[in-house]
């Protein structure tokens, strides 16, 4: 073709700057999404916090005690032991969010489910489980149906009889004592395990004690510093002893990270103490809108009283009723699909159509409950257990994929390595699985029920109510929820007041709720995938 | 094939030939050149001086020093794992696009370093062919494949004749030449292997740099591959690395023999290499002692 | 053992035995209960709408008033008080929001899955990813109050004529609401793309733009049309941000006119949550018309989830 050169002088050069302006377009498209939002979340934030409203001495006060050191302390980590760093922010971030939940939690035991009742069903549950390992001691003697039918006698016997049995008894224990054993102590028996899982039995019994301790001080601090010995507890069981434990671990395990710590001190006393300074010297903080009243109170027709309270009890309630119907229906869905179902048409079919499930939109979720549990079973509008089950059925498509996904991603190699030992389908699911997919699986279904606690259409369409005055306490409650008090508030209540400030307030507690769940996620998987490499 | 006369060149170790006025004006001998880097006798199209790679800590080249003639196909053989395919990549700079990937030493295309401080790696790459060990034609039609590297140069001229021209070298018009819409995935891994060889030829690089290019084709598409490649020569410099002896017997000049470790054994002609080889390692692995 | 043991344990029907029928039957059953989910949608759907429309209301035993489906479909004015149950208004206030979000979600999205699949590093993938998840994670309705409270009164600095209600910047929210979802369908299908060809492109000497521009994005457009349909379809169903941010008057616009998106509008959705938050007793044809209009969200919604699957399977290159 062409004739060739003897001595090439240069290859020449190619133009880049079409190449370098593409970059820079892109770059700038996928920021613009994330920008709108952090601007559009200050905006929020500023005007349901309202910072400005400080005395500038307050301002002054936390810089110094706490921002300050934080930041000197997160560099200097930052620089030279970035695992220290995470440790350390890991668990400052798992404390708030922590905190977060054990308000909630707190909120149920003391105006939903007393104590009493919650320590009689998981004495309940303890014996019935008790009774199911004596059965399963026989599984040479009797055969499976007998063993099955027993068990479920047993477990169903011993919820309906045993909580009565106990709320009769004439005596019983505090609230505080009561919920330290049947709160505490589960959580203590976890705890307590991963933070002493190099210590043998005995270092492992030790700890677990340690928790319960831990918690049982609940009851003797909390009327002290008058909170009450049920929050005390309750804040103790959630938050306190779980971060202490987990930090305990991690620095067993690896301690070349216990200079994080060293952050999660100067944060938490930084706190502290610029709490106290303030108050010694009388600076006044933001008059902000989220504060404790608004989420202690009901709904008010005047903004300023307005309050959350119902709507967020509402939305825990919902939540639990979604994860109990969600979480074994949809994984139990993921399960056949990908272990069970033979690759036929009618298989497809159901693929398909959980696709198309996932694609319909979430009002016609909500005319689904209201046609079929409402008008055709006949159930009451707006309950908690109509609204948990619309709910379910909405993200239960999602749910359903992603458990799929999870599964899916353990290697064949593991089942085949089961079943050429000779184990069942079930064996295999339940022992080897299972348990691997197991984070993957709670992963995907905490961003659904994040999904599920943002969505206000459905329970509008089944009649939730759109002003709730007193918290839900059963199933069949009137529920209202976090989304819905406040889509209220914006177009019912349409006014300045309410704009200015239960509205962002609103908004504000709702996104930090969903923020602190998506994070949570997040951070699950990212261990799950980095542990799986 | 062009005649030359012979000329042994052992990696390493001086000759006793000066340097005759047979040969055309190459590089500006840099100063660290080996002392063996004289007597050559068609031109020289690429040479290496000093090659060495690395992938992170591992040395995959060593010290490799060899000129690739004009209008021959030198083969590199080898066994898997000796750094053949790196050198290849080496010639197009495409190991820059590796992260852990470092090279040193000196490497020149017709007299210009490649890695030179001013060499655009893109500019070096459309002076120069690849084929890959699978095909890997684009999801465009058959013309639209053969015509990439002109439309991205921009080049002038009837591209039409240009396509018909590098499917007719390529030993593929008469097949697609009614098709020239259809896309290139609907064909045989055969045809598809000589519609990347036509893409590779159409911009007229420098030298066709072949890497395994048959290992992943029937023996039918293979052995079409390989009068392809012999005739290839004519037009183009060819450089082939493959792991099959019995190929680079076949349808090479020259013969490059890279051994454990990434050294550069052997190079020479090819009958040489295979008949009468100096070194002990060479001819242990060329009668299959090992590999 | 002897030959008896060996005989019973070799013939024992395990995967029969109690425990895997009960097992199966469990997850059989879950699994089930989608296909219930999507009948029962279908069945309600149909069945409340036929009690709406005149001719088929005596086949469910209604008699009281109803509407045509003639005028339902081609009616332009919904008025409830007055009975009026033209469903155009709605219809051209939801093609509104769709073409409004495509504007702003599609050319961003594909934008940004350019950028996550070919040119962000690692560390800025484990950063861009999981921000992009949270914008898909807001509800719908901070997003609507996001455009009544700080987005209209922004855009009216520039727009003056922009009404308190409008359709931009509801439009605008529910793209950036549906910017995640074209993005990572998107970036899926092209980090399906094999690396050889983007190895064979660069070793012609391509630069990354011609690799990216002229190979990947053509290699994966079966996917970057499917992610398209995907989230147009569920901008057709968002309900919360429309509602807040477009007002709750019914009005006929041209969704090509950009004119009309200075004011509010009714889409199909919002047009049903305000008929059971306003003055609307159960049982009246006012109820009924909920499911028509649920009907007709939910046939367009679903008829476009399986166009897109035969996008995805059909145009998706074999490699």
């Amino acid at each position: 073709m062409a004739t060739r050169d003897d001595v090439i002088e240069s290859f020449g050069h190619v133009s880049r700057t079409t190449g370098t302006v593409f970059r820079y377009l892109l770059l700038a498209a996928t920021l613009f999404g994330i920008v709108a939002l952090t601007v559009l979340l200050i905006y929020v934030a500023n005007d349901a916090i309202r910072p400005l409203t400080a005395d500038p001495g307050w301002h002054l006060a936390f810089f110094l005690t706490l921002v300050l050191p934080t930041l000197a302390v997160s560099g200097y980590l930052f620089r030279t032991d970035p695992a220290s760093f995470r440790f350390g922010a890991g668990v400052v971030g798992a404390l708030a969010v922590s905190t977060m939940f054990a308000g909630g939690a707190a909120m149920i035991f003391v105006d939903i489910v007393s104590p009493v009742v919650w320590f009689g069903y998981v004495i309940a549950l303890c014996l019935a489980l008790a009774g199911v390992v004596v059965i399963e001691r026989f599984d040479r003697q009797l055969p499976f149906l007998a063993r099955f039918v027993g068990a479920g006698a047993v477990i169903v016997g011993s919820v309906l009889v045993v909580p009565g049995l106990i709320q009769s008894l004439p005596v019983y224990p505090t609230d505080g004592i009561m919920l330290t054993l049947s709160l505490g102590a589960p959580v203590a028996v976890v705890v307590g395990r991963y933070a002493a899982a190099d210590a043998g039995r005995r270092g492992q019994a030790l700890a677990v004690l340690a928790g319960v301790a831990g918690v049982g001080a609940g009851g003797v601090l909390g009327p002290l510093l008058a909170i009450g010995a049920v929050p005390a507890t309750v804040l103790l069981a959630v938050a306190v002893v779980p971060t202490a434990g987990f930090a305990v671990g991690t620095v067993r395990r690896t301690p070349a990270r216990r200079t994080g710590l060293l952050l999660t001190a100067v944060v938490l006393g930084g706190t502290l103490v610029g709490a106290a300074a303030v108050d010694a010297l009388g600076f006044a903080g933001p008059q902000s809108w989220v504060d404790w009243q608004f989420l202690t109170s009901a709904h008010s027709g005047n903004a300023v009283d307005a309050g959350l309270y119902p709507a967020i009890g509402g939305s825990i309630l919902l939540m639990v009723t979604v994860a109990a119907l969600s979480f074994p229906l949809g994984v139990g869905a993921a399960v056949y699909l990908e272990e069970y179902a033979p690759d036929n048409r009618f298989t497809r079919f159901i693929d398909v159509n959980i696709s198309n499930l996932a694609g319909v939109p979430s009002v016609v979720y909500g005319l689904l409950g209201l046609g079929v549990f409402v008008t055709y079973l006949g159930q009451p509008t707006g309950t908690v257990l109509i609204g948990g089950a619309t709910l379910a059925l909405l993200i239960l498509p999602i749910v359903i994929i992603s458990a799929r996904e999870a599964l899916r991603s353990v290697p064949d190699s593991m089942r085949e390595a089961s079943y050429g030992m000779g184990a069942t389908r079930w064996q295999t699911i339940k022992n080897v699985v299972l348990p691997r997919a197991f984070p993957g699986i709670l992963t995907g279904t905490i961003l659904a029920l994040g999904r599920a606690i943002g969505e206000t259409a459905p329970l509008i369409m089944i009649g939730a109510p759109n002003v709730l005055f007193s918290l839900p306490t059963a199933l069949s409650s009137k529920v209202s929820a976090m989304p819905l008090q406040v889509y209220a508030w914006a177009s019912l209540f349409a006014s300045e007041p309410f704009y200015q400030a239960a509205v962002p307030a609103g908004v504000v507690v709702l996104l930090i709720v969903l923020l602190s769940m998506n994070s949570v996620a997040i951070v699950l998987r990212n261990k799950y995938q980095s542990d799986s490499k | 094939m062009t005649d030359n006369s012979e000329q042994e060149y052992v990696a390493g170790e001086p000759t006793d030939d000066p340097t005759t006025d047979d040969m055309r004006a190459q590089t500006d001998v840099s100063t660290s050149v080996s002392s063996s880097g004289s007597a050559v006798h068609a031109n020289t199209v690429v040479r290496a001086e000093n090659v060495d790679v690395w992938y992170n800590d591992e040395q995959a080249l060593k010290d490799i020093t060899l000129d690739i003639p004009e209008n021959q196909v030198t083969a590199m053989i080898g066994p898997s794992g000796c750094g053949k395919s790196t050198f290849l990549r080496c010639v197009n700079r495409m190991n820059d696009l590796i992260d852990a990937a470092r090279v040193e030493g000196d490497l020149y295309l017709r007299g210009k370093n490649v890695y030179d401080d001013d060499v655009d790696p893109v500019a070096l790459r459309r002076r120069v062919g690849m084929v890959f060990q699978s095909p890997n034609p684009f999801p465009k039609s058959i013309y639209d494949n053969v015509a990439y590297g002109l439309k991205i140069q921009n080049k002038e001229g009837d591209y039409d004749a240009i396509v018909e021209e590098s499917l007719k070298r390529a030993a593929l018009w008469d097949e697609v030449k009614d098709r020239l819409d259809e896309s290139g995935l609907e064909l045989s891994g055969g045809q598809q292997q000589r519609l990347c060889i036509a893409r590779a030829i159409a911009p007229d690089p420098e030298v066709l740099l072949m890497d395994e290019p048959a290992s992943a084709l029937d023996p039918v598409a293979t052995s079409q591959i390989e009068d392809l490649i012999s005739e290839l020569a004519e037009e183009y410099t060819v450089v082939i690395v493959t792991h099959n002896m019995q190929q680079a017997a076949r349808i090479s000049n020259k013969t490059a023999v890279f051994l454990t470790g990434g050294e550069l054994v052997e190079f020479d002609d090819t009958e040489k290499i295979f008949e009468n080889p100096e070194s002990q390692r060479v001819e242990d692995y060329i009668t299959g002692k090992f590999g | 053992m002897s030959t008896d043991d060996i005989q019973r344990d070799l013939t024992r029907r395990t995967e029969n035995s109690p425990q895997e029928l009960l097992t199966r039957s469990f997850f059989f059953l879950c699994a089930v209960l989608s296909i219930v989910t999507t009948v029962s949608i279908i069945l309600m759907l149909t069945t409340e709408a036929a009690k709406f429309f005149t001719v088929t209301a005596p086949l469910m035993g209604v008699d009281g008033p109803t509407a045509s489906v003639v005028d339902f479909l081609t009616g332009t004015e919904w008025v409830i008080n007055n009975e009026q149950f033209g469903v155009l208004p709605l219809v051209s206030a939801t093609l509104a929001i769709t073409v409004g979000s495509a504007v702003v979600a599609l050319p961003l999205g594909v934008a940004t899955a350019i950028y996550l699949s070919e040119y962000a590093s690692q560390r800025a993938q484990r950063v861009l990813k999981p921000a992009l998840e949270v914008l898909a994670g807001v509800p719908t309705v901070v997003y609507g109050f996001f455009a009544v409270v700080y987005i209209t009164p922004a855009l009216r600095t520039i727009i003056p004529g922009l009404g308190t209600f409008n359709m931009l910047s509801a439009s605008i929210v529910v793209g950036i609401m549906i910017i995640p979802m074209v993005a990572s369908i998107s970036e899926d299908a092209m980090s399906a793309v094999p690396d050889s060809l983007r190895q064979a492109g660069y070793g012609m000497g391509a630069t990354k733009f011609d690799v990216s521009v002229g190979i990947v994005v053509p290699a994966s457009l079966s996917g970057i049309f499917s992610s398209f349909i995907l989230a147009l379809s569920r901008a057709i169903g968002e309900t919360m941000a429309v509602t807040v941010a477009a007002g709750t008057q019914a009005n006929l616009i041209n969704p090509l006119n950009p004119a009309s998106y200075l004011e509010g509008a009714l889409p199909m959705t919002a047009a049903m949550v305000t008929l059971l938050t306003g003055d609307v007793t159960g049982g009246g044809i006012a109820y009924r018309s909920l499911f028509a209009i649920g009907l007709t969200l939910f046939v367009i919604t679903l008829v476009m989830n399986v166009i897109s699957d035969v996008v995805a399977q059909r145009y998706r290159e074999e490699y």
